[in-house]
């Protein structure tokens, strides 16, 4: 992109994230959904967690976020201490978040207004990245008429406009159709190889993680906690946009195994 | 495989183009009238409107007949009624009563807006302001607005500014707590989303809150000035000069049955006018929220 927004990415060896020994009580204190929970993210990766339906993905997302607090424990951003949401961290919902009263273009354009973007870069920018997720023919359409597919990628055009150092993901696909999920996968890759970013993607889907990831942290249950923390040197640090050449590679299938042999000693 | 769909392709391809017939019109099941979930379309909406008030207009006609004559009085006919309306407007200055009925719905109920719907909306985004006022205002709820009426006659007198404090405290408690839910209500992600951008606590609420609250706001509004109407009535009727009820009223008193029913019928066109009026204004005011037709 020839054009420059705020950019929230600081040139360091300081890793994007860092979240130390985070642990989250709820029910004061009586129910743990995180137990002393540590990682790092590294730049430019894609990371996914993975973990069975309770095991504290979206708590540990939205702590990412600043929407929620954790009980103990520090998170960094650049070495920062976080201190609530902000925009260096965008996020992408399960839930259509694209804002019904505003059309496509309005909606793609608001997250740089907030940014007091200036008009002429913002409208620019705007085109761009509608063309990015091929919506430049709706433009002026309201969110209502278009399909959920539609509607998940103005959310993702509108984050990414926003320029931010990471972009957090809660299940982003799960509510649209196996067909249009795989397109939105592809673009999604295609985008980040791009725009180059720092990715958190929570998937109970295996095959989706191991699609989209470099790196997978797989979480176990009662109390949440890292059960794994997998490289996906398989695909030879390389982002593999043709599913069925992935499907091919040596290791795939293997790991697909042990991911599922993983998923199943936690839900048993 | 790749051959055998070759194979059938082609064979689609031999078909000789010309002497082919249409496929037969398909022929749906037979319509029934009450079809679950089915929408008319506009045209036959419009008939159906037409015929149910036609009979509501008949049983109204048949009632007046079926009277016995000596109490026919008690219960006039369409015809009756109208000619009482017309009287009313030509010789009594109606007019005069019905806009400042209007007059009076429209200043409270733009004093219960004004000052309901923000409270209302600032109650739905945050807890303490909830907590600080949601109990007073429950309870004032349920206190039957028309026990105020001696309490507002001997403050004001039997004058508009009393009429206008009943309608207010009519409507405003009601109001408060629909627009609280229809605040409530807009899905959570909207003001995550907004404070994920890095948006400010004025900009959530003014650009995210209120937009995404305000279309279920406007249908609340519409629904309580139905409201209004029947305070206003009321307001009326116990002590004033002029309005739609004190015509009303003063009529009851010399048995004109059909001046009564005429303001009936004024106040009930009046409401569906209202109602038009609503639904209209939110159509241009909520672009993005109107049915798609298919
Ligand atoms: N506000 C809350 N109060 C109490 N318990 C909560 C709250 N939010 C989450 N939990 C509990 O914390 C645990 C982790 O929840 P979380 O939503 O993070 O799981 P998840 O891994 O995202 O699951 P899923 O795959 O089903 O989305 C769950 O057992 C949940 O019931
Ligand atoms: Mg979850």
């Amino acid at each position: 992109m020839n054009i420059v927004a705020k950019d929230f990415t600081p040139v360091t060896n300081v890793p994007p994230l860092k979240a130390s020994r985070i642990t989250k009580e709820y029910l004061g204190g009586s129910f743990k959904a995180l137990d002393d929970v540590s990682f790092e993210l590294h730049n430019n990766q894609i990371t996914a967690f993975v973990g069975p339906s309770g095991c504290g993905k979206t708590t540990m997302l939205r702590i990412i976020a600043g929407l929620e607090y954790p009980t103990r424990g520090r998170l960094e951003v650049f070495g920062k201490n976080v201190q609530g949401p902000g925009p260096d961290r965008g996020m992408i919902f399960q839930a259509y978040t694209s804002f019904p009263w505003l059309t496509a273009m309005q909606n793609v354009e608001y997250g740089m207004k907030i940014l007091k973007v200036p008009a002429a870069e913002r409208r620019e920018r705007t085109m761009n990245f509608l063309k990015l997720v091929h919506l430049e023919k709706f433009a002026d359409t309201y969110p209502r008429s278009l399909s959920g597919g539609m509607k998940q990628r103005v959310a993702l055009a509108r984050t990414l406009a926003q320029n931010p150092a990471i972009i957090l993901m809660d299940e982003p696909f799960g509510a649209l159709d196996a067909q249009v999920r795989w397109e939105m996968q592809e673009l999604m890759i295609e985008l980040i190889e791009r725009e180059k970013k720092t990715v958190v993607a929570i998937t109970h889907d295996i095959e989706e993680a191991i699609y989209l990831a470099d790196r997978i942290i797989f979480f176990s249950r009662q109390p949440g906690r890292i059960k794994a923390d997998i490289p996906l040197t398989f695909k030879g640090g390389r982002r593999i946009k043709q599913k069925e050449e992935l499907l091919e590679m040596p290791g795939y299938a293997e790991l697909e195994r042990q991911l599922f042999a993983m998923m199943r000693e936690e839900i048993k | 495989m790749s051959k055998s769909r070759d194979a059938s392709v082609s064979s689609l391809e031999n078909l000789p183009s010309e002497n082919v017939e249409a496929a037969p019109l398909y022929i749906p099941p037979k319509e029934r009238f009450l079809e679950f979930r089915r929408q008319p379309s506009t045209q036959r909406a419009s008939v159906l409107a037409f015929i149910g008030a036609l009979a509501f207009f008949g049983l109204w006609e048949a009632g007046h007949y079926l009277t016995p004559a000596s109490a026919r009085k008690f219960f006039p006919s369409i015809g009756e009624v109208g000619s009482a309306l017309y009287m009313l407007f030509a010789e009594r200055n109606f007019l005069h009563d019905v806009s400042i009925s209007c007059w009076r719905i429209f200043v409270s109920f733009m004093a219960a807006s004004a000052i309901g719907v923000p409270i209302g909306i600032l109650m739905g985004c945050f807890g303490n302001i909830r907590a600080l006022f949601n109990p007073t205002l429950t309870a004032w709820r349920y206190l039957p607005a028309a026990s105020f009426i001696p309490l507002l006659l001997v403050w004001f007198g039997p004058t508009d500014q009393a009429k206008i404090a009943l309608l207010f405290i009519g409507v405003i408690f009601f109001l408060i707590s629909l627009v609280l839910d229809n605040t409530t209500a807009i899905q959570k992600e909207f003001v995550e989303a907004g404070l994920t951008m890095g948006a400010s606590r004025r900009v959530i609420l003014t650009g995210i809150v209120v937009p995404a609250a305000l279309p279920a706001i406007f249908d609340s509004m519409r629904n309580m000035i139905a409201v209004s109407w029947t305070y206003l009535v009321i307001a009326e009727i116990v002590g004033a000069q002029d309005g739609i009820g004190a015509v009303m009223m003063r009529a009851g008193r010399f048995l004109n049955v059909d001046v009564i029913m005429a303001g009936i019928v004024t106040i009930g066109a009046l409401g569906l006018l209202t109602d038009v009026i609503f639904r209209g204004a939110a159509r241009v005011l909520f672009p993005w929220n109107v049915e798609r037709r298919s």
